[in-house]
């Protein structure tokens, strides 16, 4: 990572100045507390992953119950092309993100150097360290705890699936039928509740380990703080090149989660280049929505387990850039207009024929 | 001051004003996943306004040129005797709810920017920056419907 001052850095840096002069006038909020390395991040190492989903499957057995079963019939939404989203009758569903599915198996065959590769990928929410599902929900359904879990609460969130759409990956899952927006307007405004991987907070604030990292015969993931386990995904990530026969610089493609969407609270490496492997992603996804554009639709998977076919709940592997770097940039400006506005008004009283004090009768 | 007050900028910066508000407005309230469910994105023109990166961006922006007008406006307010002013606020309501924006919005940058707040304090941000900012519009609504003397009032 670069040594130097990142835009990023020094608008925080200025924003935390600010907070400090603001704090040496009038106390702030105690609540508030810069966010300083205590993100626990996650490290999963895709050569060891055999497939067992394991994970899975202890997953849905902590957290499928907590997602509640809507009420029949769903209200319909207007107008009518919002869709309802209803999962409940596909609770059973585990090879792709639903409401009631936080974590799948992305299990993948493709050619590599000749050779014919496996590789199993566990996918969920990246728990973005900058998370733009968060940031801008309207509502604060969005949390990020200072541990660096993402999380959505369902006492708040309406089911407007924003934070679907801006989430770089398109996580967060929909479930009409369910949550606060029934005692609203339920036809008008919401169409249920968004539910999404939480890294297992409640046992994590227990000093826990996620499930998923807990059950794992292979040891595939590991959490720990974020600077640690960046240190570790990176020596990992240069031993795999070197085995891969790739130049050292090149350690950065056997990473995935360092930096996209300025950083993540998740970390993959693996055996295999990424460039390769969303690839070998973007190839398996298209090939299961030709399936599902056939008429196919439903085949056997991994293991013998139902797969549903179609693209959606199942997240690429690009390299995705810093969803926030725009509203980064022009923090600046909001910090510059008003400034300029005082430089002008005393341009105006101070300068030259402004000090006549302005314009009369409304003209230029 | 000799004569009748000053109105300083004259009509470009209440145009400026009008359409940064409108903007900022628009920019604030299309935050809300509404604007495709009801059809205004598929007005002519007004696809952008399905994605929430540029309404954000637009919203930042508008912002930005109404900080500058009202700093500019303090600036000059408390300096040049008798001012009427064409534009902004006429009340201490109006200018409580801009205060109430200017604070929660200020939070909502910083967040962000990567600063961390307690997420218990930002649903609080959040719900008083929307509940400002619809109750600033519905405050203009009456404003303008019930013309400038009904401003005074509210």
């Amino acid at each position: 990572m670069s040594q130097g001052i990142s835009r990023r850095s020094f608008l925080k840096g200025s924003a935390a100045a600010a907070a400090g002069l603001a704090a040496s006038r009038a106390p702030l909020p105690q609540a508030a507390q810069a966010a300083s390395g205590r993100e626990l991040c996650t490290l999963l190492d895709l050569s060891k992953c055999v497939g067992c989903e394991e994970c899975v499957d202890a997953c849905r057995e902590q957290w499928q119950a907590t997602v509640p079963d809507p009420v029949k019939p769903i209200p319909k939404p207007f107008p009518e092309r919002v869709p309802i989203q209803d999962w409940s009758g596909r609770k059973d569903v585990q090879d792709r993100l639903t409401p009631y599915n936080f974590l799948y198996l992305e299990h993948l065959d493709f050619e590599y150097k000749g050779e014919s590769r496996e590789l199993h990928i566990p996918r969920r929410c990246m728990h973005c360290l900058n998370p733009p599902c968060t940031n801008l929900c309207p509502f604060g359904a969005g949390r990020v705890e200072a541990n660096g879990v993402v999380h959505i609460d369902p006492d708040i969130c309406l089911g407007g699936a924003k934070c679907k759409k801006v989430c770089p990956w398109h996580i967060p899952q929909r479930q009409s039928g369910v949550g606060i927006y029934l005692d609203l307007m339920p036809s008008f405004a919401g169409n249920g509740t968004m539910f999404k991987c939480h890294r297992c907070l409640p046992l994590v604030e227990k000093g826990e380990q996620p499930r998923c990292v807990e059950v794992c015969p292979e040891g595939v993931q590991s959490i720990g703080p974020r600077a640690e386990m960046v240190a570790r995904a990176v020596a990992l990530a240069k031993e795999m090149a070197r085995k891969d026969g790739a130049p050292a610089g090149a350690y950065r493609d056997y990473i995935y989660g360092l930096e996209e969407n300025g950083g993540t609270g998740t970390l993959y490496v693996s055996p295999i280049p990424f460039t390769v492997v969303s690839k070998a992603i973007d190839q398996e996804h298209r090939r299961l929505a030709q399936e599902a554009s056939q008429g196919k639709g439903r085949n056997q998977g991994a293991g013998g387990r139902r797969r549903v076919t179609g693209q959606r709940g199942r997240p690429h592997m690009h390299r995705v850039g810093d969803s926030m770097a725009s509203a980064e940039n022009l923090s600046l400006a909001l910090v510059v207009a008003p400034l300029a506005g005082v430089a002008a008004g005393f341009l105006k009283l101070f300068g030259g024929r402004g000090s006549s004090g302005g314009d009369e009768g409304g003209s230029l | 001051m000799i004569g009748g007050p000053t109105r300083p900028g004259g009509r470009l910066v209440a145009w400026l004003y009008g359409l940064a508000l409108v903007a900022a407005v628009f920019s604030g309230m299309g935050q809300m996943p509404i604007l495709k469910r009801y059809y205004v994105s598929d007005l002519p023109l007004m696809g952008w306004s399905a994605d929430f990166y540029i309404l954000s961006d637009l919203h930042y922006l508008s912002v930005s040129l109404l900080l500058a007008l009202y700093a500019w406006r303090l600036s000059l307010g408390t300096r040049l005797g008798r001012v009427s002013w064409s534009w902004g606020p006429r009340s201490w309501w109006g200018w409580l709810l801009l205060a109430v924006l200017l604070v929660t919005g200020a939070v909502k940058v910083l967040r962000n920017l990567g600063v961390f707040f307690s997420p218990s304090l930002l649903v609080v941000v959040d719900l008083c920056h929307l509940g400002a900012a619809m109750a600033f519009m519905v405050t203009g609504l009456v404003v303008l419907i019930g013309g400038r003397r009904r401003a005074e009032t509210i």
